[in-house]
């Protein structure tokens, strides 16, 4: 801590403005993160509401129910990533970083991002299709967990503070994410896999609570731009060569795997998941720079707007513009969104400075 | 050779504390043509640092053109972290 009591007024005042210009920094990289997320999350729905993908779904190829819901759903989570990888690539060879990114991945910070990346990427988005499968939309809200583990991760791992106003604020953003997901849960008819698919969805808020609080600290280490190259190359290729082909054995065999893949590949909606993968690698991007810049709790529940944005882009690209039925927001969604601001400003603002700026006044 | 970030934090470890200007002085030589050498990005980089608990402000002036100018260095706790992730040396 700075001894400031021999410093001029003036000199104190200036320095105060950079802290709060790079704390506004942060509070705006974490937003455009959940707003990105929205965005990247329609655009990967429309592409698997179209074309081919809606073939399928309709019965074309006879793909079986089992292919329907883990094949393809983990097909399109791969796509995504992997085009998410080249746009992160790319952007990495422009900014003259690629040989950082090769010396990165080598290192122990880079396992670090390597690691976090394997458990919010292919584990939890695995459980999380495992878990919506058997048990229904219930999974959904057991999501919202996550900034609240990435929070109390922090705490215990990288000593971040962990005040009464910002856990206030984690439960009004807990419970504004619970308002969205819980009405769909109600109506989900629960199958004899109901445990099962709880527990998925438990395992899938962990990954992502532990990869945001995880690679969130490692980008202090390593540069944002090469930590989400890192994460998206380490999902891409996973999913990709590991998770779509078990499951196409676990469908009927190679045949099955390579029939979907090279249809996806080919059919003119692909051009939707090379959107989505370049939106999602900025969304990705700036959730582990907000996560560095303003503490994993702050830098999460800024993030987590996306639970109420996703179904808003899905509303607005997948079904105003897509004209796919099924994506009208219902009205609650609204009450939650301004539950979730208020959980947001609750995390950022300390009562103490308020307290501060009054005495100040008087 | 060590990532421009790491090369920033490493130094860190061997100065008893540094400005962002010592920084771009002590690394310029390598790192002078890294397109990510410039003083916002790492400023920015070091003010992660310090947000995370691996740096540590020590004191702040004014340069000669009026701008705030803060001084870091890595405690104990900062060093032995940087070290564990960082084996390499600069």
């Amino acid at each position: 801590m700075v001894n400031t009591t021999t410093y001029a007024p003036e000199l104190i005042r200036d320095k105060a403005a950079g802290d709060n210009a790079f704390y506004k920094r942060g509070i705006i990289t974490g937003l455009f993160s959940g707003i990105f997320y929205g965005l990247y999350s329609s655009f990967c729905t429309l592409g698997m509401n179209s074309g081919i993908w809606a073939k399928w779904s309709a019965g074309a190829a006879g793909l079986s129910a089992f292919a329907l819901v883990y094949l393809i759903g983990a097909l399109g989570n791969g796509l995504n990533d992997s085009f998410s990888a080249l746009w992160a690539l790319a952007n990495t060879i422009k900014n003259g970083k690629i040989k950082d990114f090769g010396r990165c991945v080598a290192s122990k910070p880079g396992r670090l991002i390597i690691i976090g990346a394997i458990l919010g990427g292919p584990v939890a988005n695995t459980a999380f299709i495992i878990g919506m499968a058997a048990a229904g939309s219930i999974v959904a809200p057991l999501s919202a967990l996550c900034p609240a583990i990435g929070a109390i991760l922090s705490r215990i791992l990288y000593n971040q503070k962990l005040e009464r106003h910002t856990i206030s604020g984690i439960l009004i953003c807990l419970a504004a994410s619970l308002i969205i997901g819980i009405p769909g849960a109600l109506t989900a008819d629960p199958s004899s896999h109901f445990g099962l698919g709880l527990a998925c969805g438990i395992v899938a808020a962990l990954g992502w609570g532990i990869e945001g609080c995880v690679c969130g600290w490692g980008t202090s280490l390593v540069d944002s731009e090469i930590s989400i190259t890192i994460r998206q190359c380490t999902c891409g290729i996973l999913e990709m060569l590991v998770i779509v082909p078990v499951f196409a054995i676990m469908s009927g065999g190679h045949g099955v795997g390579r029939l979907v893949v090279t249809g996806a590949l080919t059919d003119p909606s692909v051009i939707f998941f090379i959107i989505s993968g370049g939106i999602a690698f900025l969304s990705f991007m700036w959730w582990y720079k907000g996560n560095a810049m303003c503490g994993t709790a702050l830098g999460m529940a800024l993030n987590g707007t996306y639970s109420f944005l996703s179904p808003v882009f899905c509303w607005l690209i997948v079904g105003v513009i897509g004209g796919v039925a099924g994506y009208s927001l219902p009205f609650y969604d609204w009450i939650a969104a301004a539950i979730m601001a208020l959980g947001i400003f609750v995390i950022a603002s300390d009562p103490k400075s308020w307290s501060k700026k009054n005495k100040e006044a008087i | 050779m060590l990532p421009l970030n790491y090369a920033m934090l490493k130094y860190y470890t061997h100065v008893d504390e540094a400005s962002v200007d010592d920084v771009i002085s002590a690394l310029k030589d390598k790192y002078g043509n890294f397109k990510a050498f410039s003083k916002d990005k790492m400023t920015e980089a070091v003010m992660t640092a310090e947000k995370n608990g691996l740096l540590e402000e020590t004191r702040y002036e004014y340069d000669k053109n009026h701008k705030v100018r803060i001084y870091y260095h890595a405690n104990d706790d900062g060093t032995r972290i940087i070290n564990s992730y960082i084996k390499q040396d600069i």
